[in-house]
């Protein structure tokens, strides 16, 4: 991953400024720690969570945990190298059928190789890695939103091998998921036929809600780490200034290769995922709506920040089923068909609008206005004793309405900046990456 | 050899539709840098209205509101919603456009319903036959329609000062502004020049051979964009060009099938996405577009 | 990690294993009661019966979706009023999944343990996602179109034949009653899909028995204009297309086909078409050769059952689209009463005592909303090989006039199973 990387002429970006600035090392440490404290928190929720959720909301989970780990893929693209891609539902078809494959049985219709599963979740993020590596001579090329229509086509070439290929596939009826399981343990409703966790039955969607966990926790942990690694510093480099980037001896092109295939690596393992949660897969499940809503998961969650991929995640996989479940049954809507406002098209206005609102009003998207309200909470509760720290905090120093959360937004103009540039939030993209939107300051200054 | 021409009329013909809906494409993205995924229900829209009116004050009243209407949609898209997005940057826009177009496009729905709704056009499903090829009237008149918007939006943006403003806009909007360029105004013309043609584009995208204005309509403009993309994403002059290659290239495709059955049935769908991509390939900026999409 | 995290880590970590007192035995038996002497289980209370239906009323469907969810309304208040199923009221869920999986999944977990069975479930991928799980369950479905990969599933009750058997009586019909010649090819456009795919075998199969060619043309839904499959029909030298898509693919090629003066026999699914087109500059063009072979009545036929139909329809929903949709979704209602009924005489109205009821019926034709008397004790067999056919007709309500009720010779060799 780091050969692109030519470390002599490389800049330690990572100590230099902190080392400058001792004091901030202590406040980016004392945030790490809460933020650690927070993800703890997280982790033991989610392994709590299904002693109390029904299938309704399991079922709901496992997708968005299957969402989380594609769209941290997709943020690792978009968000630290700067690249677009609307192609990782083909990436996420390829995992799922690999997966699939793998792991089907052999005397099965389609066949299937018959491997242990686990084989087959490394088989689907491995066949993910290899369609994006094979795409490099396009995506090392293309940059930003120019990538990302490129990428549309992968979408509709992959769906119709998918549906000619069919001694594989099974064509357009797609086939059967395998379930995953390790020698004596199925993570289905057999074997064992009944467990029980504290009175509460464990079936498919519990044993699988795990799994799922496990597997979220990894691949979100291995993202952040990669972020703050030499390559990602280096890609955030690329993200942000291309010739710069070059001039300090990060070959680009192969950067932008290689930060394509991480990421379709983890679109594959997402494929697998969702195909654990369907249980049977078919072409029609992987169409250019999911690659879609993968980009609206990592921009409303904002941009950069694997907890705002997985926030964004959530709220795409959950918000339009909330408003179905709970929607449809207000009194004052009209009947289905009558031509007045029923409950399906008014919940569907308000996904429009909810993601419109988000964009429109928090800056840094959901995990933004999460942390600055975390961080406004704080102030608050430490105003009597401002400045104890002795040192300010880069958000506190703004006014509220533009203060980001320290640990995921950082002022990108003081060069003073603790984690370096692999943080910088993605909304600072350079206006190279497409001419850039006019905004209302520079007009009244002109 | 006739049945060879007859393809290639039909490519041209459904070509020069889509190049019509990828202009629009090109002319939001040159003027404000915003990827329009609502595009397709702006086109839908201005087709609905077009249908919806044309009843009432005929079509050709109907059609210069619908345009009319269109265009101040996207003005109001771009002065209520684009310009206060809480951050400027393109994947942000794109996702808002979605917003917009998940709106829309669920009342459109709405408004159509199970109908079919009839467009009233004059050239209703009129075909001009030449040696032996048969080719719609309706587009025919779209031909004769885009040279004429298309030149005209050539020397606007080429010829006059307001134009240029507009690309510079585009293309360093904070060096444009202190040069005393509005870019409120060269946004908002860029939109309002988009909308109409949306406008017109859903008029002939609804005309005969297609049966009318369905919701589905929306998804049609879809296929426009592998029309923008290998075309060059800022260029007019490749939008048409690239509208005409996607077209001419799909129905080539379906024409000899037969022949081609090899890689599968059904070549027809991804034609247009193989052809962009290997376009990219060679040449990563499109077949017109600026050295933009890539520099290192 | 400093202090305060690892007194949290520990704290939960000793709550967790707590509350973890597993177990592998079933402690307690499933809530199933006995209410009057008959065994229920979920969706059955002593007052009401619950069904479900997974439709899309805000995606691509929505329109059609709209029309049949209003008449199921319509069915069961109209079966509630005379006494309900069974002494008790049938209450109707409706659920939205838009034309996405993934929702409908989701939602069909949320419905799965409060319903006794799903009336409807729309949309092709959406049924290929669900039929699985319901299947899984043990739980019954009632309409999801006419696709023969549900044959496979034990819990589907398709509501008549299926889109391939259409297919084949459609290349019947040609040969037979608009006589064809052997040696003839018949072109056939459809999507790719459990629809158009399935429809394609059919008639494949029933051109070979015939000593006809078919010249098959794939579509998506994305495609409007038709000229170029048109022309390419035009060059195959066609005698007659048979068209398994939606009604806007099927307005323009009869369109374009028209303008090329190709004037041949024009057949349609079920789904393909939609009395709107007969408005549109398509509609003399469909008017003179357009037909369509379905598997349920059309609107205007003079049966009880679809006059029944209609008569619901048209109170519920005064200003509503008149089509195929209305005698479907009576029929519909009509197939799961008469299974409800059936669980009940036997005494079991759980989820798995009405599929098993389901496949006790046979002889149904719902006053004439089917073809022939559907017969369900066949496991993996359509409930029947029969279909309309009708005669494109603007004059009449819903654009489809009656002409016949047809088996042909190759629906009925057709090899359903694989």
């Amino acid at each position: 991953m780091s050969d692109f990387l030519d470390s002599s002429r490389l800049p330690d970006l990572a100590d230099r400024p902190a080392r400058r600035h001792p004091a901030r090392r202590v406040s980016a440490r004392r945030v790490s720690a809460g933020r650690r404290l927070a993800l703890v928190l997280a982790l033991v929720v989610a392994l709590g969570l299904p002693l109390f959720l029904n299938d309704f909301w399991l079922q709901a989970g496992l997708f968005s945990m299957a969402a989380i780990v594609a769209a941290v893929g997709l943020t690792l693209l978009v968000g630290t190298a700067g690249q677009l891609s609307l192609g990782h539902a083909a990436f996420a078809a390829l995992g799922a059928y690999a997966y699939t494959w793998t792991a089907g049985d052999t005397g099965a219709a389609p066949a299937g190789l018959g491997l242990p599963p686990l084989l087959a979740l490394v088989a689907a993020a491995g066949c993910g890695a290899i369609a994006g590596a094979l795409f490099s001579p396009i995506s090392g090329r293309l940059r930003g939103i120019y990538l990302g229509l490129a990428t549309v086509g992968l979408v509709f070439v992959s769906r119709h091998v998918l549906v000619n290929a069919s001694s594989v596939t099974g064509g357009y009826n797609g086939r059967r998921v395998e379930p995953f399981s390790v020698p004596g343990f199925s993570f289905s409703n057999s074997e064992p036929d009944y467990l029980a966790v504290a009175g509460v039955e464990f079936e498919g969607l519990h044993r699988l809600w795990y799994l799922f966990v496990l597997v979220t926790a990894v691949a979100a942990a291995l993202a952040s780490n990669l972020r703050r690694s030499r390559s990602g510093r280096a890609l955030a480099s690329v993200r942000d200034g291309e010739t710069t980037a070059a001039a300090m001896g990060i070959n680009v092109r192969r950067a932008k290769a290689t930060a394509f295939t991480v990421s379709s690596a983890y679109a594959g393992l997402g494929g697998a995922l969702m195909a654990l949660a369907f249980g049977r897969i078919a072409p029609d499940l992987f169409g250019l709506q999911l690659s879609i809503d993968f980009l609206i998961m990592i921009v409303i969650g904002g941009l950069g920040s694997v907890a705002g991929a997985a926030v964004g995640a959530v709220f795409v996989t959950t918000l339009p089923l909330v408003l179905t479940e709970y929607g449809a049954d207000l009194p004052f809507l009209a009947a289905p068909g009558s031509g007045g406002l029923d409950g399906a098209t008014l919940s569907r206005f308000a996904y429009g609008a909810a993601i419109i609102a988000v964009l429109l009003f928090l800056r840094g998207g959901l995990a933004g206005g999460l942390g600055r309200a975390r961080s406004t909470l704080r102030d608050r509760r430490r105003a009597p004793s401002a400045g104890a720290d002795g040192q300010a905090q880069p958000g506190r120093q703004a006014d509220s309405g533009t203060a980001k959360d320290p640990g995921t937004a950082k002022d990108p103009g003081t060069a003073k900046d603790p984690a370096g540039p692999a943080d910088r939030p993605e909304h600072e993209l350079p206006s190279h990456s497409a001419p850039a939107v006019p905004s209302r300051s520079k007009e009244t200054s002109a | 050899m006739s049945y060879l021409l007859t393809q290639l009329a039909n490519g041209v013909s459904i070509g020069l539709v889509l190049g019509l809906v990828a202009g629009g494409f090109v002319i939001v993205f040159t003027s404000t840098g915003v990827l329009n995924f609502a595009h397709g229900s702006v086109v839908l829209t201005g087709a609905y209205l077009v249908a919806a009116l044309q009843p009432d004050i005929g079509f050709w009243l109907a059609a210069l509101v619908a345009t009319a209407a269109a265009a101040l949609l996207g003005v109001l898209v771009n002065a209520v919603l684009v310009r206060n997005l809480a951050e400027h940057n393109p994947a942000t826009a794109a996702i808002l456009m979605l917003g917009v177009d998940t709106v829309l496009l669920t009342e459109m729905t709405r408004r159509i319903g199970n109908r079919i709704l009839p467009l009233g056009a004059p050239w209703g499903a009129d075909v001009v036959s030449v040696g032996g090829v048969t080719v719609p009237t309706a587009r025919v008149v779209a031909a004769g329609v885009a040279v004429v918007l298309f030149a005209a939006l050539w020397f606007l943006f080429t010829r006059t000062g307001f134009g240029v403003a507009m690309r510079a806009a585009a293309a360093d909007g904070d060096t444009a502004s202190m040069m005393g360029i509005r870019l409120s105004r060269t946004g908002a013309a860029g939109w309002a020049l988009a909308g109409g043609l949306a406008a017109v584009a859903g008029i002939f995208l609804t005309s005969f051979p297609t049966q009318g204005v369905a919701p589905s309509i929306g998804l049609t403009a879809f296929a426009a964009i592998p029309a923008w993309v290998l075309g060059g994403f800022d260029s007019l002059p490749g939008a048409v060009a690239g509208g005409l290659i996607v077209g001419v290239a799909t129905a080539l495709t379906v024409g000899y099938e037969d022949d081609l059955q090899v890689l599968g049935r059904g070549l027809g769908e991804v034609v247009p996405y193989a052809v962009m991509i290997l376009v990219l390939l060679v040449r990563p900026n499109g077949l017109f577009g600026r050295q933009a999409a890539n520099r290192v | 990690m400093n202090a305060r995290v690892r007194t949290a880590v520990a704290l939960v970590a000793a709550c967790t294993a707590a509350l973890a007192a597993c177990s592998t035995n079933p402690d307690s038996g499933d809530g199933t009661g006995a209410g009057g002497g008959v065994k229920t289980g979920n969706g059955v209370t002593d007052t009401t019966i619950t069904i479900g239906s997974l439709t899309d009323l805000s995606g691509p469907f929505a329109a059609g979706a709209a029309v049949q969810t209003a008449e199921f309304k319509a069915y069961w208040a109209s079966v509630n009023a005379d006494g309900g199923v069974c002494g008790r009221q049938v209450k109707l869920d409706v659920r939205d999944h838009g034309y996405d999986p993934q929702k409908a999944v989701s939602l069909y977990r949320s419905m799965a343990t409060n319903v006794v069975g799903l009336q409807q479930v729309l949309g092709s991928p959406v049924v290929a996602a669900v039929l699985p799980l319901a299947d899984d369950d043990g739980l019954y479905v009632g309409g999801m179109g006419w696709p023969s990969v549900a044959l496979g599933y034990e819990v589907a009750q398709i509501p008549g034949t299926t889109y391939s058997l259409e297919g084949a009586n459609a290349v019947d019909f040609l040969v037979d009653e608009l006589h064809l010649p052997k040696g003839s090819t018949i072109g056939h456009v459809y999507f790719v899909g459990d629809y158009g795919s399935d429809a394609l075998r059919g008639s494949q199969h029933a051109a070979q028995e015939r000593g006809v060619k078919i010249f098959p043309q794939e579509i998506t839904p994305r495609d409007t204009d038709l000229s170029a499959q048109a022309a390419a029909l035009r060059q195959a030298g066609v005698s007659a297309v048979l068209v398994s898509t939606a009604p806007t693919q099927l307005g323009s090629l009869s369109g374009v086909l028209d303008s090329l003066g190709v004037d041949v026999p024009i057949v349609g699914n079920t789904p393909a078409f939609n009395p709107a087109l007969l408005k549109t500059s398509a509609g003399p063009a469909l008017n003179a050769n357009g037909y369509s072979i379905t598997a349920i009545a059309p609107f205007s036929h003079d049966a009880p059952g679809v006059r029944k139909a209609v008569e619901l329809y048209q109170a519920a929903a005064p200003n509503g689209a008149d089509g195929w949709e209305v005698p479907l979704a009576y029929g519909q209602g009509v197939l799961l009463r008469d299974a409800l009924d059936r669980a009940c005489d036997a005494g079991d109205l759980t989820p798995e005592g009405l599929v098993k009821a389901m496949h006790s019926a046979s002889g149904i034709d719902a006053d004439g909303v089917f073809p022939g008397k559907l017969d369900f004790t066949k496991a993996g067999q359509p409930a029947t090989r029969s279909v309309f056919v009708s005669k494109v007709d603007r004059q009449v309500p819903g654009g489809l006039r009656l002409l016949t009720t047809m088996t042909g010779p190759s629906a009925s060799s057709y090899p359903v199973a694989d």
